[in-house]
């Protein structure tokens, strides 16, 4: 018994020490790569980089976004903002959820709300490269990532976004912000 | 010794024990410098800095990262990725001599260091994807 008992302290003291493991594809290609690659990366034509960064601070300033750095030499733009994350189906049903709770003589546990969505941090990385083999020719990459907070600032959600209708509607802006910059330049 | 002096030692013991000034704990780091160096480092045969930083930035990308912050002039790039868990990275690119250049990366999950070599390899061979992609126009 005794020896039972000093075999499970050290497994117990063991368990202490041990670091938690790597996830083993941290740095691992996935299979997607190609099909988020193309959903984030657009050609654009523009007479010079000065003129497609311009235009691309532009539209993350009619986006809401803070730019956070810019460093012209490699094109790359990082911007972030806040904003509202709520979700009115998500509190209507969780309103309920307390409901039922209350009823059943839940009381003051009774605290589903708390776990409602309540805003998000989003950051963008905007990435320009010129084409070598083609003057005037840029590939731009879009890269955002959100983390979402709940009503009491725990973190519910972290993601990166790999919708192509959201990266879509930025190029479309981007396209549109560039003829402008072009015209004025 | 007397039973009252065992407890007057034993007292004394706890009082000089609620005295001791902590060390703040990891900060230095834990990892052997040229062993951690060693996995984290991979050298490339060629001049051009700016590619091999632009290759950095598109092979994070494809990572899943997002550029935190990038300076051409000190060859550094740092980027987060948000995947259930947060990933840290910082590569850095330096000219070294002889035409070539070191790419040094490290990342961090969430207050953990990444440690194990197979990581950095993993790494490593989509950058290799990438300066190869680079280096001959492709893509």
């Amino acid at each position: 018994m005794r020896r039972a008992a000093y075999s499970l302290l050290m497994v117990a003291s063991l368990y202490g020490c041990a670091t938690p493991g790597i996830p083993e594809s941290a740095l691992r290609l996935p299979e997607s790569t190609l099909d988020i690659r193309s959903i984030q990366t657009r050609t654009v034509e523009a007479s010079s980089e000065l003129n497609i960064l311009t235009a691309t601070v532009a539209v993350l300033q009619d986006m809401e976004f803070n730019i956070d750095r810019i460093e012209k030499p490699l094109g790359v733009i990082t911007a972030s903002k806040v904003s509202d994350a709520d979700d009115k189906s998500q509190k209507t049903g969780l309103f309920f959820l307390d409901m039922l709770c209350a009823m059943g003589g839940g009381g003051n546990g009774c605290d589903a709300s708390s776990t409602a969505k309540d805003d998000q941090h989003i950051t963008l990385t905007m990435v320009v490269l010129p084409n070598p083999a083609r003057a005037g020719e840029y590939k731009v990459r879009i890269t955002i990532q959100r983390v979402i907070y709940d009503k009491l600032d725990r973190i519910l959600v972290l993601e990166r976004i790999d919708t192509a209708e959201t990266y879509q509607a930025i190029f479309d802006n981007l396209r549109k912000s560039l003829f402008i910059q072009e015209g004025n330049s | 010794m007397s039973r009252p002096q065992k407890l007057l030692l034993l007292l004394g013991l706890l009082a000089l024990a609620g005295c001791a000034t902590t060390t703040p704990t990891n900060i230095a780091g834990g990892g052997t410098q040229l062993e951690t160096r060693q996995i984290q480092t991979r050298e490339y045969d060629t001049l051009d800095k700016a590619m091999t930083l632009r290759s950095v930035i598109a092979s994070l990308q494809d990572l899943g990262f997002t550029i935190d912050q990038a300076d051409a002039e000190l060859g550094t790039v740092t980027a987060t990725r948000l995947d259930q868990y947060t990933m840290r990275m910082t590569v850095t690119v330096v000219q070294k001599e002889g035409e070539r250049i070191s790419v040094r990366a490290n990342a961090r999950i969430g207050e953990n260091a990444v440690m194990d070599a197979p990581t950095y390899q993993d790494f490593f061979v989509v950058l290799d994807k990438a300066m190869f992609l680079t280096l001959h126009k492709v893509d």
